[in-house]
């Protein structure tokens, strides 16, 4: 029955709505560029959701720890041997994420009798300069999203990842109205804690639909980072060091917090 | 695109299953009169390290040869695996700076993705499987290489730790000194009167002293050794002089080196 064309979008859509569903809880993950590098900001309690995948590449991802696990796995793969076989400025993300991952998920995903990838990614690759840093949304049906960075549109040197269409809006539209690239590390780190806490603020049903104040963001903020520890990485604009995925230490966060 | 998941298949099974190496190099019986490879391959010379009170110091000439021809006299045969791993070639640089490429990849491959630093046992390990899958090249008569391997031991005792290898693979932890490559014999009666005789046992060196007693190896070496370079006077080459600590991996600059050169050996 499936193979009638109008069961097969039927299949698609009830598919899209199972993802979505199981998607939707997902905490936000937040990349910033900032003036020394891009940072990786997530919150959570239990598993770990930002990656290095290569020299200058970093990776966040919501949805099932199997199906991250095994996009990671080939991302990595992807990317060393690239490295490998021609050297490490020859691995780009764009690349990866255009002709390697997008066509996988895509595939996976319109195959209504296998299994879908349950995920989401946010890609961040690091330029030799800022306005080549680039920012990529890859999600389960293979679409991307960048930060428009080869194209001659504004800009935006943030990325944003979360579960709901809505809260990922949210964040974007927050971010596009307070985020800089001039932004020190810690102007970043606390701008990044925020956007955390708007995309938090409007995941579920219940959540809100317009950007909320101020005092309401600093009041979620507390509240959750009493329940949650925060994850945080970042990439290096440093050119001596070809390694520039970082994960930051807590005694970095804290005094990033000001604590 | 193989998404296989994390089940540990290591970064020279990947390059091996995607076609991006060839396979372990032919072993089995030799034939009677293998002639060995008919020209003279190029051959990186000598190279040594030890242990002194900053880390381990590894040291190399700078010579590439092949039979009486000099090829090269500024190629580097210390070389940097990661960020507190050094390896030093002795042999034929084709197969060693394609090992020393593999076994960098290898070690960041699993690093990534398995989200853990790989031990140093494990490190070591890594390159004696290379030296290993390469030993049927190296009975053919092409491709011995003869490494040393420094690094440092952040685990539960954290130290500096340094090996050797032999061309089949087997690996030897050294508490002093080690020393590989033509000029080697030589190389290693400098530190072992050094370490006997000298004011100072080489452990107990400082680091400019270390570095006056690696130059002067080097200089002996290079006296009986044609194929050692050792420090080139005339065009100003000197060797090149790394340092494994803690705090990872130091490159002696060139200028500090020709200023201890001239104070001290030349």
């Amino acid at each position: 029955m499936i193979e009638e064309p109008y069961r097969w979008v039927e299949a698609i859509a009830n598919r899209a709505e199972y993802i979505e569903t199981q998607l939707a809880a997902g905490s936000p993950i937040v990349a910033l560029g900032y003036r020394d590098g891009i940072l990786f900001l997530t919150l959570g309690r239990t598993r770990q959701k930002l990656f290095e995948i290569y020299d200058r590449i970093a990776m966040g991802a919501i949805g099932h720890p199997g199906d991250i696990e095994r996009l990671r796995m080939a991302a990595i793969e992807l990317a060393s041997t690239e490295g490998f076989t021609r050297s490490a400025a020859d691995v780009s993300l764009r690349r990866l994420a255009h002709y390697s991952l997008s066509p996988v998920l895509k595939t996976a995903f319109e195959q209504v009798y296998g299994a879908p990838y349950l995920a989401r990614l946010l890609f961040a690759e690091i330029g030799v300069k800022q306005e080549n840093d680039l920012f990529l949304r890859l999600d389960y049906d293979g679409a991307i999203v960048t930060n428009n960075a080869t194209f001659a549109q504004t800009r935006q040197d943030f990325g944003a990842l979360s579960g709901t269409r809505q809260s990922t809006e949210l964040m974007e539209k927050y971010l596009e109205a307070e985020h800089s690239a001039a932004a020190t590390f810690e102007r970043a780190f606390k701008l990044g804690l925020d956007a955390w806490t708007v995309g938090h603020l409007a995941l579920g049903d219940a959540g809100v639909k317009e950007l909320p104040g101020r005092d309401k963001i600093l009041a979620e903020r507390k509240e959750r980072l009493r329940a949650a520890g925060i994850e945080a990485a970042i990439l290096e604009r440093d050119d001596k060091i070809a390694i520039r995925y970082r994960t930051l230490t807590e005694a970095e966060i804290r005094s990033a917090l000001g604590d | 695109m193989d998404a296989a998941g994390g089940e540990g298949e290591d970064f020279v099974g990947l390059l091996r299953r995607t076609g991006h190496i060839g396979p372990i190099s032919p072993t089995g019986p030799i034939a009677a009169g293998t002639p060995g490879a008919a020209f003279p391959l190029t051959q990186a010379t000598t190279i040594l390290a030890f242990k002194f009170q900053g880390g381990v110091l590894v040291a190399g000439d700078r010579r590439a040869t092949a039979g009486n021809t000099v090829v090269y006299d500024r190629a580097d045969k210390v070389l940097e695996i990661d960020r507190h791993s050094i390896m030093a070639i002795a042999g034929v640089p084709a197969t060693a700076w394609e090992m020393a490429r593999v076994l960098e990849h290898s070690f960041q491959f699993f690093r990534r993705t398995q989200l853990q630093e790989m031990s140093v046992d494990g490190k070591v390990r890594a390159l004696s499987k290379l030296l290993r899958d390469n030993f049927g090249f190296v009975l053919q008569g092409a491709g011995i290489v003869v490494p040393i391997f420094a690094t440092y031991d952040s685990g539960a005792d954290p130290a500096a730790r340094l090996y050797f290898y032999d061309a089949m693979g087997a690996q030897f932890e050294v508490t002093d000194y080690a020393a590989t490559g033509s000029g080697s014999p030589a190389v290693r009666g400098v530190l072992h009167y050094e370490n006997k005789w000298g004011k100072k046992t080489l452990a107990k060196l400082a680091e400019d002293d270390a570095v006056t007693v690696a130059l002067r190896a080097l200089d002996t070496a290079a006296e009986s050794d044609t194929a050692t370079g050792g420090v080139d006077r005339n065009a100003k080459i000197f060797p090149v002089i790394k340092i494994v600590s803690r705090d990872g991996i130091a490159t002696l600059p060139e200028k500090r080196i020709a200023s201890l050169f001239k104070r001290s050996v030349a």
